[in-house]
């Protein structure tokens, strides 16, 4: 979905009768109503990329074995069928993300109490890679609920959840606070209350946040969907989708089958992108504060569209960033949350019997999955260990190391690609209009999906370290990219003319303008790209299908792999494996990343 | 009859260095039939009073009556016109007017032709289904001021509602206001306008309340006599819109020399 869809709509009333208005008022209302840009072409020109991106894929990947276009049509029905499954897991894990978002992200916006916990709650859930719970998750659902298929369904569409749900939420909580203090003024004064102010003001102001947030999600959940089912075929418990589809097809090296089940996923997300995305989007565009100024000051001038660049700038942010939309305002959030706010009269509002039952009951909830918990791992840890089995735990944290080392190395690669892509792409707009459609659609289509090939078919021309690399860099890239991308479109273009007034040109203006300039948006990209290469271990490291060839490389995503497929023996090395990769993304984070993201919040703000 | 009461208000902020005080000690009336505007220098509370009356905050002592009925909490026989405009951008201009007659409840059949009413009256006839960001700020304001006007309150807030406008449409706005009060046959019955633009008051109303620098206490009330409409190139208002300014300007000095009502035609 590009933003060159967005067409404004244009309303305006009878125009007969005489109104009292000057002149320049009159004129400048025709301005506003122009739409801004056509439709058709670039829907057509992201059609033409859907179309070609399986072609490309099939001509790149199996150009050696024979396959006919009536072999790959033989296998569309049984694409579709694995399909569907998926899209179902993805269909209610968007219904429950979507409730909850609401409720969670209006409660907390609403409740200074209820916010001050479950914020910094958010913040730490959303950094855990919850892609490595997955294995014992299923392991766990599925020992619980043997021989049935709810297990293993229940854990995925669980995982898609939490894939999906922390960014929409923190839009919602994120548009809810940020509801300009006059419009509440407005309600308040007119005694707006109770459902009618959900309905003419609250929810209207999250419509624009979570759609958004959704086509994120979505693009996200896809990607984490059909790792987990890939991941599901290193045992008995492969859950019936796409992934597994794919990773079945690639390991037999059954070109056809695995053409199929690409055509059918590309044409499901091209169905979602024009029949529920772009028609939501300009939907929402009613919901957009206007940024452009009121009363007639200023000239457009030709060309140079402010507001339009504003807008451009704006919705790559809310679309480049996946999850953890808000992790660079998260900080200022909680900032602002704890200053004391002088003058704040402790508004009238009681705390109704309800509000205590309600907190009181999630107080409880919480504390009965603590001690679960607790109770489990002691259970895992206190349970005899095998000799085999402990010297695997030995082994985990020279695991830990070699998977941080392989993220870091993808990061290094991704950057230095990503840079001088977004920058490239952000000074031309040759290759702005070309390129950024090519990477949005590219972006929106799950690389795990391309796994199966890169394990199974081109792990003889890469190294095992190599595949994983590569396969840990489409999960960073994008994050990287777009925000990085934003981060150069929302340079305020008076600091680019100022640099260039004094001349700096070149590596001067990139270490003195450029750098400094993106160094927020920078940081968000770095912390969600590290956050997708953390999630993607599990089937970079480890993977094993059927008879073809199989990837392990000492990691922690491996560790977790094989604990899981020891069964109930492994428990112990998957929870040991867990520990320590939970630990060391929190480490990074409080070490690294917290301090960069004050750093960007002081020194690089721009007010 | 007093409309408006207000008696002795203070406000004060409860901040990290302490208490501040912004208002002290404010005391005045409006009656029906009232053109009040209130000014003063910056932060001197004026919007703070503002909300205060209308009942969106609570003063820290003192009181405000309306019709000799305490104000507590949000009073639905006033309505406020902002700055800003305040209009929600994913609603049409008939849906922003239409506003507070749905928090008030009125049921739609009677909604309709209010809407039309008020709409018509400030001048929006053929806009009603623009959305905000189609229009230039004058018919902007002008959707806010029917939005408030809707609702027929008895007194119309105004928190420098010109302010954000080219000279032009404001003053031609200005002029609305000023038919709209006179016509007995609309609301509102007073208004009350903050303006930081001293000449603006002058021209409008019949009673400036000024206001000194933080913390806010009234220096003066001037009554503006000049019969309607006002020449702003008068000697009067010259030497009014003096006055007000040098009030304003001596501020503490106009305070320890005692607050005295002064009439217009005064010099010196």
């Amino acid at each position: 979905m590009t933003e060159a869809t967005m067409v404004r709509p244009v309303t305006r009333g009878s125009s007969s009768s005489a109104v009292a208005e000057s002149d320049a008022d009159r004129d400048h209302d025709a301005n506003r109503a122009r739409p801004s840009k056509n439709f058709l072409p670039s829907a057509g020109r992201s059609l033409l990329i859907y179309a070609a991106l399986p072609v490309v894929a099939g001509a790149l990947l199996f150009a050696d074995t024979g396959t006919s276009i009536s072999g790959i049509l033989a296998y569309f029905p049984s694409a579709t069928v694995d399909v569907s499954y998926s899209f179902l897991r993805m269909l209610a894990a968007y219904a429950l993300s979507l409730g909850f978002s609401l409720a969670y992200g209006y409660y907390a916006a609403t409740h200074r109490g209820g916010e001050r916990v479950m914020i910094p709650v958010l913040d730490i859930l959303q950094s855990v890679p919850i892609l490595g719970f997955f294995p014992f998750a299923v392991a766990v659902l599925a020992a619980a609920t043997p021989g049935s298929f709810l297990g293993p369904n229940f854990a995925s569409v669980f995982l898609i959840f939490t894939s999906m749900a922390w960014n929409m939420v923190f839009g919602v909580y994120e548009s809810l606070k940020t509801l300009p203090g006059d419009l509440k003024e407005a309600a308040d004064t007119f005694g707006l209350r109770g459902y009618l102010l959900f309905r003419r003001v609250l929810f209207p102001a999250t419509v624009n946040r979570l759609v958004y947030n959704s086509v994120l999600s979505w693009t996200a959940g896809w990607f984490f969907l059909v790792e987990a089912e890939i991941f599901t075929t290193n045992n008995s418990n492969a859950l019936q989708g796409i992934g597994s589809y794919l990773s079945f097809a690639a390991s037999a090296s059954n070109g056809g089958k695995f053409l199929a089940g690409i055509i059918v996923l590309v044409v499901v997300i091209a169905l979602l992108d024009f029949a529920v995305w772009r028609p939501l989007g300009h939907w929402a565009e009613r919901f957009r504060y206007d940024q452009a100024p009121a009363g007639d000051t200023g000239e457009i001038a030709p060309g140079r569209d402010a507001s339009g660049r504003f807008r451009r700038a704006t919705s790559f942010v809310t679309r480049g960033v996946r999850t953890g939309v808000s992790r660079i305002t998260v900080p200022f959030v909680q900032l602002a949350a704890i200053t004391v706010r002088p003058g704040r009269v402790s508004s009238a509002r009681r705390k109704s019997v309800i509000y205590y039952l309600s907190l009181g009951s999630i107080l409880v909830v919480v504390w009965l999955l603590l001690i679960a918990l607790v109770v489990a791992v002691i259970g895992v840890y206190t349970a005899p260990i095998q000799g085999s089995v402990r010297a695997q735990i030995a082994m985990v944290p020279l695991a830990i190391g070699a998977s941080t080392l392989r993220v870091v190395a993808a990061y290094a690669i991704c950057l230095a690609i990503a840079l001088p892509l977004a920058m490239h792409i952000a000074r031309s707009s040759r290759a702005n209009r070309v390129g950024l459609p090519i990477i949005e659609v590219i972006a929106s289509f799950p690389a795990t999906a391309l796994f199966p090939v890169i394990i199974f078919q081109l792990l003889p021309y890469l190294s095992p370290n190599g595949a994983a690399v590569l396969m840990l860099m489409t999960g960073m890239m994008w994050y990287l990219f777009f925000n990085i991308l934003s981060g150069i479109r929302s340079l305020p273009p008076d600091l680019v003319e100022a640099a260039r007034a004094y001349g700096l040109k070149g590596r001067k203006f990139f270490r003195r303008v450029l750098l400094p300039g993106i160094f927020p948006a920078l940081i968000t990209g770095s912390v969600t790209a590290f956050g997708g290469g953390w999630n993607t271990l599990i089937v970079a490291e480890y993977l094993s299908v059927g008879s073809g060839q199989s990837l392990s490389v000492l990691g922690v995503g491996q560790l977790i792999d094989i604990g899981n497929g020891l069964g109930q023996t492994g428990y112990a090395l998957m929870a040991t494996a867990l520990f320590a990769l939970v630990g060391t993304v929190i480490a990074i984070n409080e070490l690294i990343w917290k301090p960069l993201y004050r750093r960007a919040a002081t020194q690089y703000r721009y007010d | 009859m007093a409309l408006i009461r207000v008696e002795h208000l203070n406000k004060s902020f409860a901040s990290r260095h302490g208490s501040i005080s912004i208002m002290q000690d404010i005391s005045f009336e409006v009656t029906d039939s009232d053109f009040l505007a209130i000014v003063g220098p910056s932060g001197c509370g004026k919007s703070t009073l503002l909300r205060l009356i209308q009942g969106l905050d609570h003063p820290t002592s003192g009181q405000i009556f309306f019709r000799d009925q305490p104000v507590d909490k949000v009073c639905s026989q006033m309505a406020m016109v902002f700055q800003s405009f305040a209009l929600f951008p994913w609603l049409t201009v008939s849906q922003n007017v239409a506003f507070g007659l749905e928090a008030l409840g009125w049921p739609a059949e009677r909604i309709g032709p209010q809407v039309e009413r008020y709409v018509t009256v400030t001048g929006l006839d053929g806009f009603q289904e623009a959305y905000p960001r189609e229009l230039s700020g004058g018919m902007r304001q002008r959707v806010g001021l029917a939005r408030a006007l809707a609702v027929e309150p008895a007194v119309l807030l105004m928190d420098e509602p010109f302010s954000a406008l080219d000279p032009l449409t404001a003053e031609s706005l200005r002029e609305e206001v000023l038919q709209l009060w006179r016509d007995p046959q609309l609301p509102p019955e007073a208004v009350l306008l903050v303006t930081h633009n001293i000449e603006e008051a002058i021209e409008l109303a019949d009673r400036v309340i000024v206001l000194s620098r933080r913390p806010g206490q009234i220096l003066a009330q001037v009554a503006v006599d000049l019969p309607r409409p006002r020449a702003r190139k008068s000697a009067a208002f010259y030497d009014l819109t003096d006055r007000v300014y040098s009030l304003i300007t001596q501020g503490g000095t106009a305070l320890a020399a005692g607050a005295r009502a002064e009439g217009a035609g005064h010099t010196g």
